[in-house]
């Protein structure tokens, strides 16, 4: 995904390492530095999480590219044989976007074959898949 | 050159005397342009002022002109709207492309994502804020100054404009395969929408936390109008309870009132009425405008070599909990949620 971790903590040391003019101090500064503080904190989660929740959802594609392949194609099979042999977060993200074009192809020759059965095994993936990629925000108080 | 010079400079040309620029401050959000709020000392007369400035990268790519007429259009006309003072669409001293309005003080704007935003004044604010769309859209916008400017689609051609642009948004910036929000698209183009039901002038972001409201219950500005256009009233309403303003709340939409609530209040304010299928379409499509928003944030976040933290959580917090929004209603279209 986009942005990845190092990135977002690289970006927080880059964000507040430059001394702001005048005139984004105080409020500004405050806030920029509320959003940093977040961003790092979500970075815990996606650290905690992340592995886990890539080799899950490249492996639910994997099933849903075989099972497709069957009525829409062999090879949709063919580009489900790619593999996480880089465990690192980058490493699944590439794998995970060979296999998401695959199954937006998969998706599309579903829906024009009017396969419904498939169509939703895909709508409850994404439902699934977007649950476990979820960044928890605690509860911040309003004013 | 700072910024101070600029704007006093700017300021002494144009108005012909010498002005003082007092209290330069930027102000967080607004990730579309730079927002400062200052004043101005002309003649012995002091006065309250907003700064837009275009900045380097940008949250979205938006027309300043359409936003300065846009506040133009509803200033003075009932609606708590700022007074749009100057454009400068070439940046003339300040280097950047930049609008100054008049600047309403005593108020703040809330964050969408805190608990219960508005606390006990909920109830009033959501009134006057599903209020205050109805009349916007109950506007002949052929009347007003953004018609000079904005283009006017035909009343069956609002949704393609709008799929069309947000599509090519997300062809344009996504970086990573997004199987969800294209499924989303494919469908909105299988089912579109009855004709809008007579063109409006769409805020393009009315939401919670774009508006001051004075802590005591009043909405006091409506702001953030850089995504102004003509185009279908059920836009602005389906942008407007778009799940993502109702952080951690299911029974009340932008953390203000019951869904029922706000379509009555925009119904009657308007005079028009709301058609559950046109909406149903209007509703997921403010899901993919959403999407669309936040892969190009994180696209620009990445341009802009990382420094603008608002970029980084738009394009990866929110457009995440908008995959798990979009994800939901299209398996609720389906009746599997």
């Amino acid at each position: 995904m986009t942005p990845t971790v190092p990135e977002l903590l690289l970006g927080n040391f880059l964000a507040l390492i430059e001394p702001p003019p005048p005139e984004a101090m105080g409020e500004f500064l405050q806030g920029r530095v509320a959003v940093t503080g977040m961003i790092s904190m979500l970075c815990a989660q996606e650290a905690e999480r992340g592995t886990e929740t890539r080799l899950w959802e490249n492996a639910d594609i994997r099933a849903l590219l075989r099972c497709g392949a069957a009525r829409h194609g062999a090879a949709f099979a063919e580009r489900a044989e790619v593999e996480d042999k880089d465990m690192t977060l980058a490493g699944m993200d590439r794998v995970n976007a060979a296999l998401r074009k695959a199954l937006i192809d998969l998706h599309i020759a579903a829906e024009e074959a009017g396969d419904r059965e498939l169509d939703h095994a895909i709508l409850r993936h994404y439902v699934e898949s977007a649950d476990r990629r979820r960044l928890d925000l605690p509860p911040m108080p309003g004013n | 050159m700072s910024l101070q010079d600029q704007l006093e400079a700017y300021l002494t040309r144009t108005g012909g005397q010498p002005a003082k620029v007092f209290d330069l401050a930027r102000i967080p959000g607004g990730a579309s342009r730079e927002t400062y709020r200052f004043d101005v000392e002309v003649g012995g007369e002091r006065k309250g002022m907003i700064l837009r400035r275009d900045p380097v990268g940008s949250l979205i790519d938006t027309d300043r002109r359409l936003e300065f007429l846009a506040f133009r259009s509803f200033h003075g006309r009932g609606l708590p709207v700022p007074e749009a003072v100057a454009l400068e669409e070439d940046g003339a001293e300040l280097e950047r492309p930049f609008f100054i309005m008049g600047r309403i003080d005593g108020g703040k704007a809330q964050s969408p994502f805190t608990m219960a935003p508005y606390g006990e004044h909920a109830a009033a604010i959501g009134e006057q804020f599903f209020g205050h769309l109805g009349k916007i859209a109950a506007a002949d916008p052929a009347s007003l100054p953004i018609s000079e400017f904005a283009e006017a689609p035909s009343l069956d051609g609002c949704w393609k404009k709008e799929l069309d642009y947000w599509e090519g948004v997300v062809d344009e910036d996504e970086e990573h395969p997004q199987p969800i929000v294209r499924a989303a698209i494919r469908r909105l183009r299988r089912n579109p929408p009855p004709p809008a039901q007579k063109l409006s002038v769409v805020h393009g972001d009315y939401r919670t936390g774009n508006f001051m409201h004075d802590g005591a219950g009043k909405i006091i500005a409506l702001l953030d109008w850089e995504m102004a256009h003509i185009g279908d009233p059920l836009e602005d309403l389906g942008w407007a309870i778009e799940p993502l303003w109702s952080y951690g709340e299911s029974d009340r939409v932008s953390g203000m009132l019951p869904r029922e609530t706000a379509i009555r209040l925009w119904e009657a304010a308007s005079g028009l009425k709301v058609d559950p299928v046109a909406f149903a379409w209007w509703e997921l499509f403010a899901s993919v405008k959403g999407a669309a928003i936040w892969i190009s944030s994180a696209k620009e976040y990445r341009a802009g070599g990382l420094k603008d933290p608002v970029l980084g959580l738009s394009g990866w917090y929110t457009a995440r909990r908008q995959d798990q929004i979009l994800a939901n209603v299209l398996a609720k279209l389906e009746g599997l949620a």
